[in-house]
């Protein structure tokens, strides 16, 4: 539950105080924010209505929603004064840490270990693309300007958890559902690697797809978050979309790094010694 | 006795004071009574694997190179582990196992595989054509260099086992359970095995069907000189070679005599 609304946060507070520094936005008065809260009311009604059963939850994740978003406003704003690389590097852990925390409680498998590995491997390669984008495409200086790096490293992160998520659990369950077909080809020869070359094949498929086709819908049926906070912001939409191109294509790519990557170490821990399936 | 023959060489295949025991269930607090252990079925055995319960304990066995072994036993006794243990797909928590003398866990797993074939209890094919299938051993690294065989040597193997007219180009997934056993049969043969572990392989089957396989296992053995260790519950009838009879039972494996054999 934290971690998609601190990197979200992190996202569209960034996005806003870029945008809101460029010129000037309208600002929420406390009693128009209050105002808002028609729309959980709502939701609220929907619950009781229909017997639905969310009601608590949905007083809960207002009261989060409120709590976390100013809690990362501050932080942020502090982070941004400060301007300290360490600061900033320090914050992307930590939102990192939270992106793979979530991704983990989604994958229901429970008999293999892979809690490090998905926290290395998510915070490599996520950095590495955030670094890229940064550093060479927006070509931001320092290439660490918080302004840039952490709404960047945060739509990195919120949108490729998902998929290493969904690819972590295909894995996993096709292991299970697949065992006699690994079986069957290790009696025939097979390395662990070669035994499961279909299975790793369709669960860095299954992660990756949902990045793809959002690259077909974008503009079209989407007007994505950081391009929409830039044109609130008064950009030009022209420029916004320039950095909506960037971002579509980054999270493509991130999607494939962190879901390959991942499915690959993570492949290894689903094999005990002797090249022994351990899920079946 | 056989033994005095053999005596200076190793068994093909050896126990020495094996014990399994399944893994405790994952997240499970070890507990030694009897807490109503859930049971999980796994996959190409026939009985669930009880979290935890131990299976074997102080098994000893030496299978003769060119030996025919059937081993019977209650159902959940251990046959198909002990069938397993033999290529590395259980591991045993005490005791060695050995193939001519050498601890198995000395050789690569897939060269020990393909050394020791292991047919699965329910013939699993992969996607594709009876062609493709009978090439997937081929097909692994731990076969590179080898030459695979063209369709004439494929078309003569599957008449071995009375299935040559199954047509090479055919989806293997569009076969009969019959006809699937016996393509993964002539699949495991075709890596040249010096055994071969059969797990129930005709339970499911036609009386056709399981007479070609059993046919097959025992010209494996007879005429290539191959070791055969089969678990079975003694529905198959041999025509050509006296096997060894064991029954595992209470974790232990127990010599049995033939039932009146010449």
């Amino acid at each position: 539950m934290d971690a998609p609304a601190a990197i979200s946060v992190a996202t569209s507070v960034a996005a806003g105080a870029t945008a809101a520094a460029s010129s000037g936005v309208l600002h929420i008065e406390n009693w128009r924010l209050a105002l808002a809260l028609v729309f959980s009311l709502v939701a609220g009604g929907c619950s009781l209505a229909l017997k639905l059963g969310l009601g608590r939850d949905i007083a809960i994740g207002t009261v989060r929603t409120f709590a976390q978003l100013f809690l990362m406003g501050w932080v942020l704003g502090w982070v941004f004064q400060a301007d300290s690389p360490w600061l900033v590097m320090g914050l992307f852990l930590v939102m990192a840490g939270a992106a793979a925390h979530t991704a983990r409680g989604r994958v229901k498998e429970k008999a293999v270990r892979f809690a490090w590995p998905m926290y290395g491997g998510m915070a490599a390669v996520y950095l590495l693309v955030t670094v890229t984008v940064t550093g060479a495409i927006v070509a931001a200086k320092p290439w660490w300007t918080p302004q840039y790096f952490l709404p960047i490293g945060g739509m990195v992160l919120g949108n490729s958890m998902n998929s290493v998520a969904v690819a972590l659990d295909r894995l996993f369950s096709d292991m299970r559902a697949r065992a006699a077909e690994i079986e069957m080809r290790l009696c025939l020869g097979a390395d662990a690697a070669e035994a499961s070359a279909d299975i790793v094949r369709s669960a860095v498929r299954a992660g990756m797809i949902p990045a793809v086709n959002s690259m077909m819908a974008v503009g079209l049926v989407s007007l994505p978050g950081m391009m929409t906070g830039q044109i609130l912001g008064g950009s030009d939409p022209t420029l916004a979309i320039r950095y909506q191109i960037v971002v579509m294509l980054m999270i493509v790519g991130a999607t494939a790094l962190g879901s390959t990557l991942l499915t690959l170490i993570i492949r290894r821990r689903c094999f005990g010694p002797g090249m022994r399936p351990l899920l079946r | 006795m056989h033994e005095a023959k053999r005596a200076h060489r190793p068994p093909r295949l050896a126990l020495l004071g094996v014990g399994f025991a399944y893994a405790p269930q994952p997240g499970a607090t070890e507990t030694s009574g009897n807490s109503a252990p859930s049971a999980v079925p796994s996959a190409g055995q026939g009985s669930p694997a009880i979290p935890g319960r131990q299976v074997l304990s102080g098994v000893d066995l030496a299978v003769p190179a060119g030996a025919f072994v059937q081993l019977a036993g209650p159902s959940g006794a251990g046959k198909s582990t002990l069938l397993r243990l033999f290529c590395r797909l259980e591991e045993p928590q005490a005791g060695a196992v050995l193939l001519d003398g050498a601890d198995i866990r000395e050789l690569a797993p897939p060269l020990l595989r393909r050394r020791v074939a292991y047919l699965q209890q329910t013939p699993v094919v992969a996607p594709g054509s009876v062609r493709e299938n009978l090439l997937l051993p081929f097909a692994f690294k731990a076969a590179a260099g080898e030459v695979p065989p063209d369709d004439a040597a494929l078309v003569a193997l599957l008449a071995r086992l009375a299935a040559g007219d199954i047509p090479l180009g055919q989806e293997a997934a569009t076969l009969s359970v019959g006809q699937r056993q016996r393509l993964c049969l002539a699949r495991a043969l075709l890596t040249r095995p010096d055994a071969l572990l059969l797990d129930e392989p005709v339970s499911a089957l036609d009386p056709e069907s399981a007479r070609a396989v059993m046919d097959a296992a025992e010209s494996y053995c007879l005429d290539d000189g191959g070791t055969v260790v089969l678990v079975s519950h003694a529905e198959f009838e041999p025509r050509r070679v006296s096997p060894q009879l064991f029954r595992l039972e209470g974790g232990r494996l127990h010599p049995e005599t033939p039932a009146a054999e010449a």
